[in-house]
């Protein structure tokens, strides 16, 4: 029996090629049904919906077409809950990379201690976006500790000063990512070539724009679409902090939610979500193209 | 003129404390939680001052909270669910990447792309059609119902190909060679070697598991199977001021986990991020 198969394995390499095997096909079996279920099934499913009118269980009744499309495109409510979602994305986008770029910026280099604010600055992406919303109403409450510290009587969350209070508590809860990519990109800087710049007596702004943001080129175009599309997903802050009824915060999933799941008009809710993922397309397909002509790869 | 003789260390150790009193600063609200959490509720409709906050300050919040809601159910539900998540797509995810690294087969680049297309569709697009899917099989209120969307995952199968592939295939071949087959080759060899890239992983998905809100609103109808976010959600209604005492509490309880799980696991969670995220 040994000696048969010693002979066998030596006359036959483990893998011959255009050999059927039905190992791999099992193997992928449990992760590919999920997969086909709960991701390219909805999908197709989502584009099926939007064309029927949808009954409250959420089966397809009648074939209506583009009839929805036409009345949701057309609709006031949906240019606006565009408009405001571009200006709410585009915002945290700015602010997060800003604030991501200083803070992994003042964090490059590695002292002793340097763990310490490294951990803090990252903290809030591990943190519940639920738990911290709450934090965030009382500290924006009307009686909260914003008012106290500043001596003024504002209920922030409503108004003029809705939308700045919550892209800023957005970006403050999204710049965990962000700092952490651009602080390794910061970090890919050859030691070499700053002890040059120190010896050449480079400006410390010079030395940003020349040596560290060609080098983290590849971090910072991915940063800067991360947090566009993080934006575009956001939506426990909004649910909690505004609300989803006639919010003036709207965004396209804030309708998605409305529709869908609070009026269980499915075919609309539908149409919400095709458009978001269209978007969130076509910011990837922007990335792609800027990250082939302009990051620089060492 | 002091400061320009500073040495170099006495600089450095400068600037080390600026910057960890701005890490302080930039996680404030975590203290305004913290600190507030233990002043009653009907403090906090006024400016409490810092006078009212040392006579009134105590851990009522805590219990009256935990006597008017099951949060240590919630939590019970929140880690199960988490816990499901995490074996099952660490198990999944590991049969998936062996395939990918070790098995040359008809159709493997069309599968990883599929793979790939898969992570990049966004989870709020399909949200409808699974909750209507999870509906129909009569999973609202279960543990699978709040677990199964997430038991494949795009970004483990991808980390633990990368990780796989840095262990030598001739050693695959030599263990074949020896009549070790595949299954126990990746249960008894690959894995343990993959550790680090499971505890990545894990942590990951914990923290996207735990920190869930659309999903667990939808499926966890029945107090009963609520999650922790699930549990803060119930207590904050657009028509009313909420106890803000007992919120507080109420977050800084969930926050507790997850904190620790990052500060002791953040290593393991930043290579999981960068590793094959950003090309360069």
């Amino acid at each position: 029996m040994g000696a048969s198969r010693k002979a066998a394995t030596i006359s036959v390499p483990p893998y011959r090629k255009n050999q059927f095997r039905l190992l791999p096909y099992l193997l992928l079996i449990p992760s590919m049904t999920v997969m086909v279920i709960f991701i390219f099934y909805p999908f197709i499913n989502s584009v099926r919906l939007s064309f029927y009118a949808t009954d409250s269980m959420g089966h397809a009744g009648t074939f209506v077409g583009l009839r929805m499309w036409k009345k949701v495109l057309t609709s006031k409510e949906f240019r606006d809950s565009l408009i405001i979602t571009l200006k709410y994305c585009g915002s945290i986008g700015v602010g997060t990379f800003a604030l991501a770029l200083i803070l992994s910026y003042i964090s490059v280099k590695m002292v002793k201690g340097s763990r310490i604010y490294q951990t803090m600055f990252a903290l809030p992406m591990a943190l519940a976006t639920a738990p911290m919303a709450s934090i965030f109403a009382y500290i924006f409450s009307k009686y909260g500790i914003m008012n106290a510290m500043l001596g003024t009587n504002n209920i922030w969350l409503s108004g003029k000063t809705l939308f700045p209070v919550v892209v800023f508590i957005v970006i403050w809860a999204n710049c965990g990512p962000s700092f952490i990519y651009l602080l390794v990109g910061f970090r890919n800087v050859p030691n070499e070539l700053l002890e040059c710049a120190e010896l050449d007596g480079v400006s410390p702004l010079r030395k940003f724009f020349s040596l560290y943001l060609p080098i983290a080129s590849p971090q910072v175009f991915f940063v800067i679409f991360l947090n566009i599309i993080t934006a575009f997903k956001s939506f426990t802050m909004i649910k909690i902090l505004v609300g989803t009824d006639d919010s003036p915060l709207s965004t396209l999933l804030v309708k998605l939610y409305k529709y869908a799941f609070e009026r269980e008009r499915y075919e609309t809710g539908c149409i919400y979500s095709l458009i978001l993922c269209l978007l969130v397309f076509l910011v990837s397909r922007v990335q792609f193209y800027f990250e082939k002509k302009a990051v620089f790869y060492q | 003129m002091k400061s320009k003789y500073l040495t170099h260390n006495q600089r450095t150790v400068i600037s080390v404390v600026v910057k960890v009193i701005i890490g302080l600063l930039f996680i404030s609200p975590l203290f305004v939680g913290l600190i507030f959490s233990f002043v009653p509720d009907q403090e906090l409709l006024k400016l409490p001052t810092l006078q009212t906050i040392r006579n009134t300050a105590s851990f009522n919040n805590y219990k009256l909270l935990a006597q008017s809601l099951p949060v240590f159910s919630y939590l019970k539900t929140s880690l199960i669910d988490c816990l499901l998540v995490i074996t099952v797509q660490v198990l999944f995810s590991s049969l998936s990447a062996y395939v990918f690294a070790y098995f040359d087969f008809k159709g493997k680049n069309f599968l990883f792309t599929l793979v790939l297309i898969g992570m990049m569709v966004p989870a709020q697009v399909i949200t409808i059609t699974n909750f209507l899917t999870v509906r129909r099989l009569g999973l609202l209120n279960t543990y699978l119902g709040l677990a199964v969307i997430n038991f494949a995952g795009g970004k483990s199968i991808f980390l633990f190909r990368q990780y796989y592939k840095t262990i030598p295939k001739e050693m695959h071949e030599a263990a074949i060679v020896d009549g070790c087959g595949d299954m126990k080759y990746l249960f008894r060899f690959v894995m343990p070697l993959a550790v680090p890239s499971i505890a990545s992983v894990a942590l990951m998905v914990f923290i996207e598991e735990y920190n869930a809100y659309l999903w667990p609103i939808l499926v966890a109808r029945k107090q009963n199977m609520y999650t922790i976010q699930v549990g803060i959600n119930q207590m904050i209604r657009p028509d009313m001021i909420p106890p803000y005492g007992r919120l507080l509490a109420f977050a800084m309880f969930s926050l507790i986990i997850p904190v620790i799980a990052f500060v002791l696991g953040e290593d393991y969670l930043i290579s999981g991020m960068t590793e094959g995220s950003v090309k360069g």
